[in-house]
């Protein structure tokens, strides 16, 4: 049986060897890290004295105590729809109008994808200087048109800011959303569309009961990789408001970072991943289950 | 599947055993942290110990070819001081003797330092802040024993106060600069609302905000939006109206004896800040949308008569804008009571990693740099960069003039440390986000504040 194994044409048992040296890696910079953040989360290391203490749950107690959990989900949550929905809107008709036979329809597709091809730390300081007060770009141009561009300040208002830095996510990552689509588009076979026209369909009825069920695991694909993007938010937040005002754009990777480097409280900054990592597996494992419904039943 | 199965029981007893290993030693190790931090506040308390040893005055010289390398934060500019003036001039003093500096931006800084002194790799000189500021403060390093001790370090005769940087007895930074807190204003917008001196009590500092208004002009400009600006305001007041009552607030914080939410103090400052927005001197509709930097530029712009800055920015707020050159001064905001004190304080230093193999040759090579006369004492001048209190150049430092009323507040015993070098790391952050909240008309109230403040402070104290 062994000798049969080894004999194997395609891949030979002995190839498993050479895992060994990414596994190992994969293992030592990637699994033991992680496991390490649940054994950290149970004790009061402050990220600079090694001599630390057990502490049972009571990092896992204190955050749910002070509220910073609820604020930072609160605000994850609304960035995260936020992103989903404009993001996938937007980059379903932006690929729709660049399937069509236009003319310089390669010029357009690179122009909606040009913005993700910037760093975030790119995209946030510059947006931060369209959003600003008085001086900025959208200001500018209000007080061009006659209007008071001093009154505008999207950063500033605490029922405003968290939006504002969402469409910055928007604007960067609908091109990536619109190149997949695109190509859940050209998958659509032409003789299906055609014979829906023979037979008196509409474009929007073609869109509604043809592309759409066509292309219904792009969407999911589509709508996970923005929720999963969305609830790891954190850059803009960062760059553009560093949480503020108040506590108004403080994401759940934000206040993690925030705990773990401001408050030098590692430990507790580590029960706080671990109960993000829990709400995030839960979250993406329940859009997928409803998504994959939602697919068959179209 | 089955083994899938498996592998997650197998996680999850993994974790409940973790957990309730943690739960069987909490009592125990609550009890222990409740005592470590009282230990640690009588550590932070403690006086200077008087060195009777020294170390060897000639350990460079004696050590053959050599390399100390030294790690600090910042960005390097052209002809930098550190990365390039300082290794040149040591170079030339000891030829052989290598120093290597690494200058690392404030956020690579921390996370550089905390991975090379959990891995023993810390090189020899670093650069830490006075208390508890910062991830690099000078406690929380010498709290876990990564910092040796310098008290027998000849610079420390030159330096009147250095209880800032002392721990446990032990000096553990060598610093010799300090930093100041301060309103800049534009002596031309000052001049044409009929302002002819600066303030000397706070009800006159209104006066003339309301002067400057009535003027046309924009008395106050701040860059709410990075909210650690707040504390530029903040701090000077609290200078004026909580530490001449009670020196010791700060360290009574920690033992429970005082409290954010004590009548008179932090209300007080709160509210007297508080009343800059309020009566419009600062703007918080515009404030909270503008970055620090767009507050500078639009100050050197002359688009406002002030704003509240340190002195490590002196460099940018003296700089030229779109208001030309126009004449600039610097001074503390008043005290109610008119006899003022200042926010000024020992600026961040340098340690030597106690597990170093060179520590006799850095404290000779610091000594050498701090000696008042050296080539690299005056290149250090030089920078402009550090306001150094002995010494060539002392007296001329770039923008002495500007400085000149803090120094002098400062020698009349009216300094102060800057509040959060006192605090856990942190506490500041909640006085901003809540204070931010105020001023946004989010509803929060200075009890608020006051509250939120010690919450945190007891939380972040809480091992």
């Amino acid at each position: 049986m062994k000798k049969k194994r080894d004999k194997a044409l395609v891949f030979s048992n002995k190839m498993y060897l050479f895992l060994i040296p990414a596994l190992s890696f994969f293992l030592i910079l990637w699994v033991y890290p992680v496991l390490q953040l649940f054994y950290y989360s149970v004790t009061n290391f402050n990220g600079i004295d090694y001599n630390y203490d057990f502490v049972g749950l009571k990092n896992y107690i204190k955050i749910f105590e002070n509220g910073s959990v609820i604020n930072s989900i609160g605000n994850t949550l609304i960035y995260t729809l936020v992103v989903v929905v404009l993001s996938n809107v937007l980059g379903l008709a932006a690929a729709m109008a660049l399937n069509t036979k236009i003319h310089f329809k390669g010029l357009f597709r690179t122009t909606a994808y040009f913005p993700a091809l910037f760093s975030a730390i790119v995209v946030g300081f510059i947006w931060t200087y369209v959003y600003m007060p008085s001086s900025g770009m959208i200001a500018s141009l209000i007080s061009l048109f006659g209007g008071d561009g001093s009154t505008f300040n999207p950063l500033g208002d605490f029922n405003v800011a968290l939006f504002a830095i969402a469409l910055v996510e928007v604007w960067k990552s609908f091109g990536t959303t619109m190149i997949i689509y695109l190509a859940g588009l050209q998958t659509v076979d032409e003789s299906l569309l055609e014979a829906g026209r023979i037979d008196g369909c509409t474009e929007w009825q073609l869109m509604r009961k043809v592309k759409l069920p066509l292309i219904s695991s792009t969407i999911t694909i589509n709508v996970i990789l923005n929720v999963i993007a969305g609830l790891k938010a954190f850059d803009y937040s960062f760059i553009m408001t560093n949480g503020g005002p108040g506590k108004s754009t403080k994401t759940l990777m934000f206040q993690i970072y925030e705990i773990a480097f401001t408050d030098q409280k590692m430990g507790r900054a580590s029960a706080f991943s671990v109960v993000s990592f829990l709400v995030i597996i839960a979250i993406t494992v329940a859009m997928l289950f409803i998504m994959n419904k939602r697919e068959v039943e179209l | 599947m089955k083994n899938k199965k498996f592998l997650s029981v197998l996680c999850a007893a993994a974790m409940a055993m973790t957990m309730l290993a943690g739960c069987g030693s909490t009592a125990g190790s609550g009890e222990a942290a409740e005592g470590a931090a009282t230990a640690q506040e009588e550590k932070a308390n403690a006086e200077l110990e008087e060195s009777t040893d020294t170390y060897d005055h000639e350990a460079i010289e004696n050590a053959g070819d050599i390399t100390i390398t030294m790690m600090v934060s910042g960005t390097a500019a052209e002809n930098d001081f550190e990365t390039e003036v300082l290794p040149e001039l040591i170079n030339k003093k000891w030829p052989n003797l290598t120093l290597e500096v690494t200058k690392l931006p404030d956020d690579n800084y921390y996370t550089s330092l905390k991975t090379k002194l959990a891995s023993g790799e810390c090189p020899d000189i670093i650069l830490t802040q006075p208390m508890y500021a910062g991830q690099n403060s000078c406690y929380a390093l010498a709290d876990a024993g990564y910092l040796a001790p310098l008290n027998d370090m000849d610079f420390v005769a030159k330096m009147p106060d250095l209880s800032a940087v002392t721990y446990d007895g032990k000096l553990v930074t060598a610093t010799n600069s300090v930093s100041i807190l301060g309103t800049y204003y534009n002596k031309a917008i000052f001049e044409e609302a009929g302002i002819k001196d600066v303030p000397k009590t706070w009800d006159e500092f209104l006066e003339d905000c309301e002067k400057i208004k009535a003027a046309g002009h924009t008395p106050i400009v701040m860059g709410d939006k990075d909210q650690y600006v707040l504390q530029f305001g903040l701090y000077q007041i609290a200078a004026n109206e909580i530490y001449p009552k009670d020196a010791e607030y700060d360290q009574k914080l920690r033992t429970g004896e005082t409290a954010f939410t004590d009548e008179g103090t932090w209300d007080t400052v709160l509210s007297m800040y508080n009343e800059l927005y309020e009566n419009g001197y600062i703007d918080a509709t515009q404030s909270l949308g503008y970055g620090a930097s767009q507050a500078i530029t639009d100050f050197i712009d002359g688009k406002a008569a002030m704003t509240f800055d340190g002195s490590f920015n002196a460099a940018a707020i003296l700089g030229q804008g779109e208001g030309g050159d126009f004449e600039r001064g610097y001074f503390p905001i008043p005290a109610k009571s008119g006899d003022t004190h200042t926010a000024t304080c020992l600026s961040a230093g340098y340690s030597i990693y106690s597990g170093s193999e060179y520590v006799d040759e850095c404290k000779e090579l610091i000594d050498y740099w701090f000696n008042g006369e050296s080539d690299v004492w005056d290149a250090y001048v030089a920078t402009g960069r550090f306001i150094v209190t002995y010494g060539n150049g002392a007296d001329s430092i770039p923008n002495s003039d500007l400085f000149a009323p803090f120094i002098e507040l400062l020698n009349q015993d009216k300094g102060h440390h800057w509040c959060n070098q006192a605090w856990p790391a942190g506490t500041e952050n909640t006085m901003e986000e809540l204070f931010s909240e105020m001023i946004g008309g989010q509803g929060t109230t200075v009890e608020d504040i006051t509250n939120g403040m010690q919450d945190k402070f007891e939380d972040l104290l809480d091992e």
